[in-house]
């Protein structure tokens, strides 16, 4: 394996490189004052690289010199590519004009993105007020969703994930990241996705909103199907129920339509943006919502139920810019052409290895791989990091990986990473005769499976490995 | 950029068509509907080209008056290297500002969990408090004001709370000074206590020292932790560089809020000690941010924090503060608007006899150039914060104006 990939950064090595020596000194403060615990995790995965030279579609290691594909891009912020200089030369016009501004007031820059919003938002999504981030949005949302229909009930999905703020986390469907902070608020209730029958079954008269993700993200990319996303519409509309679509992470180009909603055409009643709105650079965040009264009566008597210092200038400004690029370069259309080569390529991967891989889903470049067992997750993204390309597993479901590199990624690009993969699983299977028989004992696929027992099982090949590279005087 | 009135109302009225008409009416109702075009330190130019004296300082966040020129030219420096890097990786930012908090604040604080804004920072406060004791009750004294995220909405005190109801469970506000309800309300169940030690949305009330040090005790006895929300009152807000250090007591966490961005970036931070960090290190990514800990953040938050121990800008609050404050008593003490005037440093409230008389007083204070904002928990109330960076000649200004105001009266 090359140390460089042809995704290469432009800048001189000298620049960036560190040694490890440097590298150990940066983890032991972070340890410490930030988290030792995220670094055993991270290295567990191969996962504990710095990013350096973040450029385009990639990153580079600076100790390794290993150029990465950045398959993870912040969780679909990145859409317009690291560190894009378009969007840079924006924000840096605006650093020599204006700040944040004060928080609620009239600016130039907030009446042009959210005017610029409501043009591209579907149907009559019409008004806006803007959050700080995705998790202040949805807590924003469901506010409003509550205060306008007077109603509790919040109902949400299995695996859902919507943030970690106190509503987005109440409205979070993995008990993972709600355990050690309950009791949470309550009235929300969680139901399968992708089942109407389920939904009809909880849904009511006191049903303030039903929140989705049009595609789930972090439960494992699952999409929603149009008769689903069309049934919750009728049934909102027969109820009297909010319908909330969160699009932070499926937003601006990402499933290959500017906005997930537009695969099917059904318009929600509120709608949450974040993490790309900001270009990878600068945070905002903003929920739109339809122009009915129900909702803007209850705005216009209570203006000031989530202020915010979201849409602050600054980030208004950024926005209004990766908005631009979005539409000059048809990013959108960029990532469902390219989104459609990768999942043909992984689709005849998973053709070759039914044994590794059970099912590929997803729109546009949000791509998800579903390996057969849970801990191949963990598995691959180490076989992965190995050969350049950097994906995480997803949150809310570990045998489930996610692909979403930067919507500007083109065909040369595409084609490394789709051998980058390629390249991984053969890797991959190098090591599975040692675990497949044995995951047949259930009690050893429960304790593989096991998120704590990966970290330190992986940790401790890691070190081997490390060791033994070491002594043959390669790496590091 | 100066705006013809012309295209000041057409932008104000595209501004009520997207963001609703009552929006733009609470923003007039206190003077509000200008627009911010050349900014510098205390102070803006508005579209007619009349520069006024910012006492909004946007909540807390301008404490080192508008556009710092540092910190910009950091964000430029640090703009050309990185981005805000994929959230869950290791980072030289993220570790460099965490090691310059740590010894920045007072204290064994040296663990940071980084945030975009002041409720995610005081939301995430109140899962580690949970997390970390296994225990559910959060308590906070009542006439609070922590935010807009659910924990912190639940914890404040303000009027449309029941809009939003069912709010979070477990949660109880303390009766202000009352030292008998200390041992009932604070027990072997709470997690964490919350206090602002000056209620800046309340009139700038603040807890007796012996007070306070009954909770700190109770918390001790019990177990609880102290959780003080800095958001408004510190990094020199009220004289000193964090506002417990009036009282002597320590927290056991601190929510520093978006001061810390200097009104450049929007970062906030939860600072605790590595004893609670044992929480987190047993379960990593629990509590995620995509946007808090950004690398560019990091970089300004850092660049701040070296203003901030640079210029001392605390120092010029409390003498600043101190005249200014001086200034107003005497022109309240001849006036009947006027109730009282409270607060340290420059955090500065006054009181007038309604909600509507606050509004109307901010926006006559507008007509003669001075932004200001009315209390969110004492509406009867006009809060003056203003950047720490104020001259003298500033306050006499502002002075001056409120003299005016009450002698026109």
């Amino acid at each position: 394996m090359t140390d460089i990939r042809p995704n290469e950064p432009t800048k001189p090595s000298g620049a960036w490189m560190l040694t490890p020596g440097q590298k150990k000194q940066i983890e032991q403060r972070f340890g410490r004052y930030i988290n030792k615990g995220q670094i055993r995790y991270l290295k567990a995965g191969h996962l504990d690289v710095l990013e350096t030279v973040r450029e385009g579609v990639g990153f580079t290691d600076p100790v390794s010199r290993r150029r990465f594909f950045d398959c993870f891009s912040s969780a679909g912020s990145f859409n317009v590519g690291r560190h894009n200089p378009q969007v840079l030369a924006a924000l840096d016009s605006a650093l020599d004009e204006i700040d944040m501004g004060t928080p609620g007031l009239v600016s130039p820059w907030k009446v042009a993105l959210a005017k610029k919003l409501v043009e591209l938002a579907p149907g009559d999504l019409n008004r806006v007020f803007f959050a700080s981030g995705g998790g202040d949005a949805v807590d924003g949302a469901i506010k409003l969703a509550r205060g306008a229909t007077k109603r509790p009930v919040i109902i949400s999905t299995i695996k859902g994930y919507h943030g970690h703020t106190g509503f987005s986390l109440s409205a979070n469907g993995k008990e993972h990241y709600r355990h050690y902070c309950e009791p949470l608020i309550p009235e929300f209730k969680f139901v399968p996705f992708n089942n109407l029958e389920a939904m009809s079954a909880v849904a009511g008269e006191d049903t303030a909103a039903i929140i989705i993700e049009p595609i789930q993200g972090e439960a494992g990319i699952y999409v929603g199907s149009p008769e689903y996303l069309s049934g919750l519409r009728k049934m909102c509309d027969d109820l009297n129920i909010l319908l909330i679509f969160d699009e932070i992470q499926t937003g601006f180009g990402r499933t290959g339509k500017l906005f997930a909603s537009q695969h099917t055409g059904i318009v929600p009643d509120i709608m949450t943006v974040a993490k790309s709105i900001g270009g990878g650079l600068f945070p905002n965040a903003a929920v739109i919502y339809r122009d009915i009264p129900l909702l803007t009566n209850y705005v216009d008597t209570n203006p000031e139920f989530h202020p915010s210092t979201g849409g602050s200038d600054l980030g208004c400004a950024v926005s209004l810019k990766v908005l631009d690029y979005l539409l000059e370069n048809k990013l959108s259309e960029n990532s469902a052409i390219k989104g459609e080569r990768l999942r043909d390529a992984l689709l005849q991967l998973q053709k070759e290895n039914p044994k590794i891989i059970k099912d590929v889903r997803g729109k546009g470049l949000m791509i998800g791989i579903e390996y057969l067992h849970e801990f191949m997750g963990p598995m691959m993204a180490d076989a992965l990091a190995k050969n350049g390309v950097f994906a995480a597993y997803s949150g809310n479901a570990p045998q489930v990986m996610r692909f979403m590199l930067p919507i500007v990624v083109n065909d040369k690009e595409l084609d490394e990473v789709i051998a980058a993969i390629r390249a991984a699983v053969k890797d991959m299977k190098t090591i599975l005769p040692l675990a497949l028989p044995a995951a047949k004992i259930p009690a050893v696929l429960r304790l593989l499976n096991s998120e704590k027992v990966q970290t330190v099982l992986f940790g401790w090949l890691r070190t081997i490995e490390d060791g033994i590279n070491a002594l043959k005087g390669v790496g590091k | 950029m100066k705006m013809t009135k012309k295209d000041q109302n057409a932008l104000m009225t595209e501004f009520a068509s997207l963001f609703g008409t009552g929006h733009l009416k609470h923003l007039k109702d206190r003077g509000q509907d200008v627009v911010e075009c050349k900014r510098s330190g205390a102070t803006f130019i508005d579209a007619d080209g009349e520069p006024f004296i910012d006492c909004i300082s946007g909540r807390g966040i301008f404490n080192l008056g508008r556009r710092p020129e540092k910190i910009i030219a950091a964000f430029k420096i640090a703009m050309l290297e990185t981005d805000q890097g994929n959230f869950p990786m290791i980072s030289k930012e993220k570790a460099a500002l965490g090691e310059k908090l740590a010894g920045f604040v007072p204290g064994n604080m040296e663990c940071t969990m980084y945030s975009v804004t002041r409720g995610e920072a005081f939301d995430f406060a109140c899962k580690l408090s949970r997390g970390a004791l296994s225990r559910k009750g959060l308590v906070a004294l009542e006439g609070s004001w922590f935010g807009q995220t659910g924990f912190a909405l639940t914890l404040s005190t303000r009027k449309d709370k029941d809009d939003f109801a069912p709010l979070m469970p477990e949660c109880e506000l303390l009766p202000f000074g009352d030292s008998e309800k200390i041992r009932e309300k604070i027990n072997r169940d709470t997690a964490a206590v919350f206090i602002e030690p000056l209620q800046a949305e309340n009139h700038c009330r603040e807890p007796q020292p012996e007070y306070l040090e009954a909770i700190l005790r109770r918390c001790r006895e019990t177990g609880a932790l102290l959780v003080m929300d800095e958001t408004q009152t510190g990094m020199g807000r009220t004289g000193r560089k964090f506002a417990y250090e009036h009282f002597g007591v320590h927290p056991d966490i601190l929510i520093i809020g978006e001061s810390l961005g200097a009104g450049i970036f929007p970062i906030a931070a939860t600072i605790f000690p590595q004893s609670l960090n044992a929480f987190l290190n047993e379960h990593p990514l629990i509590h995620l941010s995509t946007f808090g800990g950004s690398d560019l953040g990091c970089t300004v938050g850092a660049a701040a924090l070296d203003e901030y121990a640079r210029t001392k800008p605390w120092e010029n609050a409390a003498k600043i503060g101190a005249h200014l404050m001086d200034g107003l008593e005497k022109a309240a003490a001849g006036s009947k608007e006027i109730i009282s005037v409270a607060g340290r440093g420059l955090l500065l409230s006054l009181e007038l006899k309604t909600p509507a008389k606050a509004r109307a007083f901010c926006k006559a204070l507008s007509r003669q150039k001075i932004l200001a904002d009315t209390g969110a928990v004492a509406e009867n109330t006009v809060v003056l914060r203003p950047s720490l960076t104020l001259s003298k000649k500033e306050a006499d200004v502002i002075v001056a104006a409120v003299k005016d105001l009450v002698k026109s009266k």
